[in-house]
């Protein structure tokens, strides 16, 4: 039976593969969330934990911009009951307070596995919309750094990049996350799937850091 | 099991089980193909009623034959597979020398009924056993013009002195009626296409893709490599064999299958996107393989890669006589990302304008000359040498549309002068327009008689010289490190 990671636990695989996650932190009570709290600086994002709902905002499960304590506890409450209503069975593993990412070139960075060609690596436009705008580009894993630099141009991705709006985003940050995640599935022939939806990509020489992981094993 | 492909390409003598002299009888067109294309072995028809199939003297079971029989083309109906195979059984039992099979007979596994592959089952049985080699079932066969063997059921009506010309190009088709259609297609150009080897491999019983790209590989006498693919199950060793290949020649694929639905339960946005035919395509760009749409690029792409110098990059010069079509291939160019139209020198842009009509428009825009209609044969020629002695230029698209005072023969005899006697041809890549229809046919074939491809539209020219640049980088990339 396949099943996935919640997303404090493959956040934590990704970074152990050096890439940059937003720092997270789960609790499963309010008062447990009220203690570690203050380990992160606010503002936070508040999402739910849980192996059985992958799309958190469509089930309301996910909360930004969290400024203090007050709406924090407050948030907590919501994202249960919402999470109870999208799916009354799903098991809740509790609720993941991340540090909230500035606001960069949002992509997606995939890897799943092909039943003919085996693992493949993807890179595109991030965000919600990536099925409507399906901008997104595939190789084989391994992929060297050609090959990687290749499929970014082969999206629109590419130009946004080289500052198309004026802002120049930082493709080497890029390039590195995709060979070190193609390194990682290298390795770890347990996983199935990846997704990491949004990453968000600063600019040149700001790196880049992933907010939301979904790893299928 | 032992490899044998090269008694597939050169046997030495052939036997046609179900050869007939009814015309409207593919084992007619069989032994037809084999005198025509003059297969300079021996030919034995076998037929239980028959004395003679087309003047050849025909037998009664493969166990008849004296001689060394290294083929075996079945096309009888899937019916008496059973009884030819103990005919084979037979004869591997005394003689021990047949080393290929090609079923041709359709009406086995692909029906996918019971009967269909318990048929295929004993076919492959037996030929393992003995070490026989097998291409099909339902198949249209083999086709090699450098060792004369064509044991297609194809009718194209290639004429006699055409056929077993032999050309760079070698083709594998996974479908009979596409290969069919290719054949038919290559014989009704200027100057037909002149395949190499040509195979239809069917059910793939036994031969596939790998056997055949490694052969075509290591084969002196193949240039590039074309592919017709629906799937193949092992995606991984398909790419593999071939980014084995293209580091040595091009490899061109019409794919077919792009419109399969993705996987819509998919759990995450990479599994609904990545479906199956997207991976293929990633894996061709990966490894070089160049990918085409349509029937009609596979045919110039191929054709382009066998007979034109591969470009030495995107650099392409544009050589109009006339305004229109010349705006055309400028728009076609302008949506290949990987092409450029390049500034030419001073020098250059001076020695075209002291040439051409004065009408002439020199290079508004940079890469761009339309030497108008009043260009006579000499303006043509001319302003070819000297665009293609630009060092900026690394291709050039000659585009002309024949008015009536445009003397056809003397064209002809103009641009092979240039490119084939005086070598032009080697030192860039020129695509030649000579438009349009049967009005240019003519003059169109004398210089693809000389080896010297031309195109239809100058969108197709486009589409093949992207198709070559990108190979091109590939190389580079490969070669570089």
């Amino acid at each position: 039976m396949k099943k996935f990671l919640n997303e404090l636990e493959a956040g934590n695989m990704l970074s152990s593969y050096g890439i940059p996650m937003a720092k997270s932190i789960a609790c499963k009570t309010i008062d447990e969330a009220l203690k570690e709290a203050s380990k992160l600086k606010f503002p936070l994002v508040m999402k739910i934990l849980s192996p059985d709902i992958q799309h958190k905002t469509d089930a309301g499960c996910v909360i930004l911009n969290v400024k203090n304590i007050e709406e924090l506890e407050k948030s907590f409450i919501i994202i249960i009951n919402n999470a109870k209503e999208y799916d009354n069975n799903a098991k809740i593993d509790g609720i993941l307070m991340q540090e909230m990412a500035p606001k960069g070139l949002e992509v997606i960075i995939g890897m799943k596995r092909d039943p003919q060609f085996g693992p493949v690596v993807m890179v595109g436009m991030g965000g919600i919309y990536v099925e409507v705008f399906k901008d997104v580009s595939l190789r084989l894993i391994p992929v060297k750094s050609y090959d990687v630099e290749e499929m970014i141009k082969e999206t629109k991705l590419y130009k946004i990049i080289q500052g198309a709006r004026g802002i120049k985003y930082d493709m080497e940050c890029l390039v590195n996350v995709i060979l070190r995640l193609s390194k990682m599935v290298e390795k770890q022939s347990e996983i199935q799937e990846i997704d990491i939806n949004p990453f968000f990509l600063y600019g040149e020489g700001k790196g880049g850091k992933g907010v939301d992981a979904l790893i299928k094993i | 099991m032992n490899n044998h492909l090269d008694s597939l390409f050169n046997p030495e003598n052939i036997a046609v089980v179900g050869a007939s002299n009814n015309p409207l009888k593919a084992g007619y067109v069989i032994i037809q193909n084999l005198i025509n294309i003059g297969y300079p072995k021996k030919i034995f028809p076998i037929n239980i009623k028959e004395e003679y199939v087309s003047g050849i003297k025909s037998y009664e079971s493969l166990c008849d034959i004296e001689d060394k029989v290294e083929m075996v083309v079945l096309i009888m109906p899937a019916g008496a597979i059973f009884d030819v195979m103990k005919d084979i059984e037979n004869r591997m039992e005394r003689r021990n020398d047949i080393k290929i099979i090609v079923c041709a007979a359709a009406d086995f596994a692909e029906t996918k009924n019971p009967e269909g592959i318990e048929r295929q089952n004993y076919l492959m049985e037996i030929s393992k056993r003995y070490g026989i080699r097998v291409v099909g079932p339902n198949c249209i066969g083999v086709i090699d013009n450098v060792n004369r063997v064509d044991t297609t059921f194809v009718e194209t009506l290639l004429p006699k002195e055409s056929r077993g010309k032999k050309g760079g190009i070698s083709f594998i088709s996974q479908s009979g009626a596409v290969a069919a259609s290719l054949l038919m297609i290559g014989a009704s150009q200027p100057a037909p296409i002149s395949f190499n080897k040509f195979i239809s491999i069917g059910n793939m019983a036994d031969i596939d893709f790998i056997d055949l790209l490694e052969y075509f590989g290591n084969d002196v006498d193949t240039k590039v490599i074309g592919l017709y693919l629906e799937g193949y199950p092992d995606g991984r060793k398909l790419i593999n064999t071939m980014a084995n290949i293209t580091v040595k020649k091009p490899i061109v694929v019409l794919k077919v299958g792009r419109s399969e639905k993705g996987a819509s339960a998919a759990s995450s946005h990479t599994g609904s996107l990545a479906g199956s035919d997207t991976v293929y395509d990633s894996a061709f760009k990966q490894y070089g393989v160049t990918r085409v749409d349509t029937i009609q690029e596979l045919m110039d792409t191929l054709q382009a890669f066998d007979s034109l110098k591969l470009p030495d990059d995107g650099n392409v010069f544009i050589l109009s006589q006339a305004g229109g079509p010349g705006i055309y291939c400028t728009d076609s160019v302008s949506d290949y990302d990987n092409l450029e139209m390049p500034v030419i020198g001073d020098s250059t842009k001076e020695k075209l304008k002291e040439i051409v009509p004065a009408m002439s428009s020199i290079c508004k825009p940079e890469g761009y000359a339309d030497i108008t209609a009043a260009a006579d044969v000499r303006h043509h020629v001319e302003s070819l040498r000297i665009v293609m002695d630009d060092s900026n230029v690394s291709s050039v698209i000659l585009i002309t549309v024949v008015p009536t005072f445009l003397p056809q023969k003397e064209l002809a005899e103009g641009l092979i002068e240039l490119l084939d006697h005086e070598g032009y041809k080697d030192k860039k890549t020129v695509f030649i327009n000579i438009m349009s229809g049967n009005y240019v046919w003519e003059c169109r074939k004398s210089i693809e008689d000389r080896g010297i491809y031309t195109f239809t539209t100058p969108d197709l020219a486009v589409k093949a010289l992207s198709n070559m640049v990108r190979y091109t980088n590939y190389l580079k990339r490969k070669r570089g490190k």
